[in-house]
């Protein structure tokens, strides 16, 4: 047969698709799979539109928006989610300040102990933040920082940032130095050189650091709770942790109302997942390369 | 419109095993186009990267019009350089790219825009104005750097290897624009590469350089007549100058043991290297002292046909006409004009007088 002339011969021939059992098996195991990772988000959405939701998902007998109006109404649940926007909002302008300049630094200045410097910058990541906790609750206390939103957007902008720095100067590694020594030599300083052509060609990395800053901050509880106590300065998973905790013993959670704020929660991160993937996924690629 | 003069100027990398840059002394005139010519890593474009300001010398002096720019930044120093890569930015359209030194000169919108048009219009480029890079042929790139480096009227052009992404019959093409486009601007260039082809067609003067340091610096017609050592000797030409061991024995020279050629004057007796270009040897000479050899095989390339023969163990070319194609095995009777002869030393390859 020439088809079996052509196939050299350390390779076994082999059939596409396989045996009927075996398509019926594969396609179980997907099926499986995401069942898990598509039921608690199916809870979500049946569960906040129904007013006596369960533990379990149920089809809404009679679908309602009664929960959403009672977190606004009754828990204070926009100012919530206007602390977080504003919390998530500058830690993510702060990183991107603070990551661009850092990893462009280690990326193209000749800095002495610059590989002590970036092991010291991995380091610190691999610090537990729990670990922290008392050091930064004395802290905060000390320099007044409770309560407040600077204190707040210093602390989630400190957490990520030796990871989202090494991740930018793999950006910049990526962005040739002839562009900027082009602008140098057109009449630039180094920092407008920065700004104006080495930034808008790492844009896809800025997009992913922004993204994951924002995240990563919208999703922080333990420094939240460690550092708020005040009310009207609680953020969304502060509100939801309460929410859940003071209803008393889990058969009273009112799992409607959790189930809306966890919507609420998870909406905005989503959406912003889904305008930003195609930057995204292209400056995941290209970090990719250039590490 | 500037001179430039490179003062013994020396350059080290870090983890380097000999100096990149070895006591550099050139002086550029006015309105020049000087080609660095040597092979890669041999420190040529570092030497125009420190004109530039992008590396700094360990030692010696850089002078523009006679004032030291070592103290200057890059954005100080009044220099544009046409990168090997174009280094166009990538989010600009070429118009943006063009226009990007006269923005940040604070040059008046109506004179910005009409030094655009101009530059492009002299470059062919006006109907590509509104692409990105990304969406140019390497040539166009090539056209766009090149035009931002001209809208600036800088006082000197630096140009790195500038034509050697594009195919050779682009290549062709822009090294004659170049060329023209040099003369009538005026504007004092150096130009880096490492194509001999390129350099003998551009330049007013060649620098030709090897291991960071200066072998030889002259027109093109005196670094082909009379190379001053044996890497250039070997560098310039196409094919290069055959380079054959040889005794001299009174007012003659023996090449490779079998080769008797008469030298113009007598010298004493020593073991020397003899380079001869190929188009100085005669095939079919009747000459009374004219070698007889063998063809080992004939290359016709159309306008000429370069015919390699055998001399002991060595190999030498000899450019012929067109129509002269020996068969392998074909006997001819190899003649030299004495003048045409370059002996050099063995040890150093520095060239005997």
């Amino acid at each position: 047969m020439t088809a079996r002339a052509t196939t050299p011969a350390h390779v076994a021939p082999r059939r596409r698709g396989g045996s009927p059992l075996e398509a019926v098996l594969v396609h179980a195991v997907f099926i499986i799979v995401i069942v898990f990772f598509l039921a608690p988000f199916v809870w979500l959405v049946t569960a906040a539109f129904d007013s006596e939701a369960k533990a379990y998902i149920r089809i809404p007998s009679s679908p309602t928006l009664d929960n959403f109006v009672r977190i606004f109404t009754e828990h204070d649940f926009g100012h919530a989610l206007m602390n977080s926007f504003i919390v998530a909002g500058l830690t993510t302008v702060l990183d991107v300040i603070v990551v661009s300049l850092a990893g462009y630094s280690l990326s193209r200045l000749q800095i002495r102990f610059k590989s002590w410097i970036m092991y010291a910058i991995l380091l610190l990541q691999t610090m537990p933040l729990s670990a922290t906790m008392v050091p930064i609750y004395g802290l905060a206390k000390t320099l007044g920082l409770r309560n407040s939103y600077l204190g707040l957007v210093l602390i989630h902008a400190a957490i990520e940032l030796p990871f989202l720095i090494w991740l930018m100067k793999g950006f910049f590694d990526t962005v040739p130095r002839q562009l900027e020594e082009a602008s140098w030599l057109d009449g630039r300083s180094k920092l407008r050189a920065l700004v104006e052509i080495v930034l808008p060609v790492a844009r896809s990395g800025i997009g992913v650091v922004a993204g994951l800053a924002f995240l990563a901050a919208w999703a922080e509880v333990l420094m939240v709770i460690i550092l708020v106590d005040k009310q009207d300065m609680k953020t969304v998973p502060l509100a939801f942790y309460e929410t859940f905790r003071t209803q008393g013993g889990y058969n009273e959670v009112q799992y409607g109302l959790v189930a809306a704020m966890g919507l609420l929660y998870a909406l905005p991160v989503m959406a912003l997942f889904f305008t930003t993937r195609r930057m995204m996924v292209r400056g995941l690629i290209s970090t990719s390369r250039g590490l | 419109m500037a001179s430039v003069q490179y003062e013994h100027v020396v350059k080290n990398f870090a983890g380097g095993d000999r100096a990149a840059v070895n006591d550099l002394s050139l002086d550029i005139a006015d309105g020049e186009l000087l080609v660095l010519l040597g092979p890669s890593g041999c420190g040529k474009t570092t030497a125009l990267r420190m004109l530039a300001g992008l590396e700094h010398p360990d030692s010696g002096d850089i002078r523009i019009d006679g004032q030291s720019v070592l103290g200057l930044e890059p954005k100080d120093r009044d220099v544009a350089l046409v990168f090997q890569s174009y280094a166009l930015y990538p989010h600009m359209s070429a118009r943006d790219n063009i226009r990007y030194p006269l923005l940040v000169r604070k040059i008046s919108p109506a004179d910005r825009d009409a030094r655009v048009a101009r530059v492009a219009e002299m470059l062919s480029l006006t109907p590509l104005l509104d692409r990105r890079p990304a969406r140019l042929s390497g040539g166009e790139q090539q056209r766009v750097a090149l035009a931002r480096a001209i809208v600036r009227e800088p006082r000197v052009f630096l140009m790195d290897e500038p034509l050697s992404n594009l195919d050779a019959k682009l290549r062709t093409h822009t090294r004659t624009e170049l060329k023209t486009l040099q003369h009538e601007l005026g504007t004092t260039t150096i130009f880096v590469t490492h194509d001999q082809a390129e350099a003998m067609t551009l330049a007013h003067r060649i620098a030709v350089l090897d291991h960071g340091k200066l072998l030889q610096l002259g027109p093109p017609d005196d670094l082909y007549q009379r190379p001053a050592n044996i890497f250039v000797a070997q560098f310039i030409g196409s094919p290069p100058m055959n380079v054959l061991e040889a005794e001299v024995q009174g007012d003659a020279v023996v090449a490779e043991g079998v080769w008797h050629m008469k030298l113009p004057r007598p010298i004493a007796a020593r073991k020397v290297r003899v380079a001869i270009r190929p188009e100085a040897i005669t095939l079919d000479s009747s000459a009374a002292d004219a070698h007889p050899a063998e063809v080992l095989i004939s290359e016709p390339l159309g306008s000429e046909t370069i015919v390699d023969v055998k001399i002991g163990a060595a190999l030498v070319k000899v450019r012929a006409a067109a129509d002269v194609r020996p068969p392998p095995g074909a006997k001819v009777r190899l003649h030299v004009d004495p003048g045409a002869i370059r002996l050099f030393d063995v040890t150093t390859g520095d060239a005997l007088a």
